[in-house]
């Protein structure tokens, strides 16, 4: 019966590709410099780039929410396969993210992935125990077993799975349609509304920040490390003095724009398509049905 | 000879640490899917009584001063981009500051922890530092815990009139500490070890961080120094607004 499963995503990955080809067919390839934004504004560019940007915000935060759980909850190998498969497929195919883009977004959290299953599944101690040991420089021991080779497997799919849930929604949704959601959530106004304003400040910060550091690094300031801190630390403060200053000013702004205590964005209308309900259903009962024959065989 | 078992113990670490476990340390948050799902709801339902707490203390904060919203969110934005920068380190790895121990001295643990519950999730989302479902693990040990220790490391300091250098020092290198003796516990208690449960666990989890953390921890405290020293200097006025 697993074989079958193993087939079954086999096929599923197949069909995904040469979708993927037959889609991405005479595109010319525009994203192929690639940006790298400095960090974490890339996140955000590639979700305002995303074409699944279209889609209904609620709708995908819920659907990503359902599968990381279920990755969690049944904790399932094949299950946790198929969700890297089609989060995978939604995000590159659908979403038209480039998949050297997709790959670049997925090594850091892989990296921490691997050596923080590394640190679970092996166990330090000064006796000799456990089924695999290696005694290093007569001092103590490194050891690990079945058991928690095939436990820190696991955690390795599940995780991944969560991962690629997550990054499914962060990469084709923009953080201000997510708090749109969170709203219509009824999380409390204060938070909402500061999420809002930070997100937006956000920008304004960095850079602020990068033209601090380029005159410091233009007048030595991180020549060694007692300078860097130094500066570091003047940069900072600096940042939080600024930021300070601004705050007065932003509300005058947001006064001179008659603000009575009540943030209002303008928020797009996305309309939920019945075919994406079908596939999402659909392949939620595929995900339990995997589950279902993988854990009674 | 125990000494001398005393000394393996630490060698061990060190050995960890050269077969590059660093990275996860650096991490520093627990990442999405590590958790099981009980122990998710489980630290979340902790942190609820501080958000509760410090939700209502900014709404009471607002509505006497209205104007405090956009300095609390540029404060959040800043605790942000504090905590996305690289910071000047000798083996030259890629860390980052946590900024909770500045932000428990600068604006007391309620505002700290739900700003930090929003940096969080935007670290989550922007970053995919952390996750959603460990949200609750993170916001406890960085943005309740550390914050909280912090704080009361610097008042008791102050108030014992300690040098206030040193009271800055401490607090946010204690508080930076302390993160991490959470984030381990949390480990600990989801992954224990097969050997030695829970008490063995930990010991690894807190000796992986340790060794880099502790370094870490110690920059943190003196860029917060400078900082506050840089603050002090030129901006009294604004931080006579925030009470500091």
């Amino acid at each position: 019966m697993n074989l079958f499963i193993i087939w079954f995503l086999t096929g599923m990955a197949i069909c995904m590709t040469v979708h993927g080809m037959w889609k991405g067919r005479g595109k010319s390839h525009h994203g192929k410099g690639g940006h790298k934004h400095g960090s974490f504004l890339s996140v955000d560019y590639f979700a305002y780039a995303s074409e699944m940007r279209k889609w209904n915000a609620s709708f995908k935060m819920i659907f990503a929410m359902v599968c990381l759980l279920l990755c969690i909850l049944l904790n399932n190998i094949y299950v946790s396969i198929a969700v890297i498969l089609m989060m995978g497929y939604l995000t590159v195919v659908i979403g038209g993210l480039s998949f050297s883009h997709y790959l670049s977004m997925l090594t850091v959290p892989v990296v921490f992935l691997i050596f923080g299953t590394v640190a679970i599944a092996l166990g330090f101690s000064l006796d000799p125990v456990g089924q695999y040991r290696l005694h290093v420089l007569n001092l103590f021991y490194i050891y690990c077993s079945d058991a928690s080779l095939l436990k820190a497997g696991q955690l390795v799919f599940k995780a991944f799975g969560a991962v690629s849930a997550l990054y499914m929604m962060t990469l084709t949704t923009p953080l201000s349609e997510l708090i749109v959601v969170l709203r219509k959530a009824h999380i409390p106004k204060v938070l909402i509304e500061l999420m809002n304003m930070i997100y937006r400040y956000l920008f304004i910060m960095m850079d602020t920040h990068s033209r601090m550091k380029h005159s410091a690094e233009a007048r030595l300031g991180y020549v060694d490390f007692k300078t860097s801190c130094y500066s570091f630390g003047q940069v900072a403060g600096n940042l939080l003095i600024v930021s300070l200053k601004r705050g007065t000013d932003y509300y005058n702004a947001l006064e001179a724009r008659c603000y009575d205590g009540d943030l209002r964005f303008l928020e797009e209308k996305k309309p939920l398509k019945r075919s994406q309900i079908v596939m999402a259903a659909v392949f939620v009962v595929l995900l339990l049905a995997i589950w279902k024959i993988t854990t009674t065989s | 000879m125990f000494k001398k078992k005393g000394k393996m113990s630490i060698l061990a670490f060190a050995l960890l640490v050269m077969m590059a476990v660093a990275p996860v340390a650096n991490a520093m948050h627990v990442m999405e899917g590590f958790l099981p799902v009980s122990h998710c709801l489980l630290w979340g339902a902790v942190c609820i009584p501080f958000l509760v707490l410090g939700i209502r203390n900014i709404q009471k904060t607002l509505k006497d001063n209205r104007k405090t919203l956009t300095v609390l969110a540029l404060t959040g934005a800043f605790v942000f981009v504090l905590s996305s920068l690289k910071i000047p380190s000798v083996t030259g790895s890629c860390s980052h500051m946590t900024g909770t121990g500045l932000g428990a001295i600068l604006f007391g643990p309620c505002v700290t922890s739900v700003l930090g519950l929003i940096v969080l999730v935007f670290q989550a989302v922007l970053l995919a530092h952390g996750g959603l479902t460990t949200l609750g693990a993170n916001c406890f040990s960085m943005a309740i815990a550390g914050p909280i220790l912090a704080y009361f490391v610097y008042k008791i300091l102050k108030g014992m009139n300690v040098n206030k250098k040193v009271t800055v020092f401490l607090a946010a290198f204690l508080g930076d500490l302390f993160t991490y003796c959470v984030t381990s516990v949390e480990l600990a208690i989801a992954y224990p070890s097969e050997v030695g449960g829970f008490g063995a666990s930990l010991t690894k989890f807190l000796g992986i961080f340790a060794t880099t953390q502790v370094p870490l921890a110690i920059i943190e405290g003196i860029l917060t120094v400078v900082i506050v020293i840089g603050l002090e200097t030129y901006a009294k006025t604004e931080l006579k607004c925030l009470e500091f």
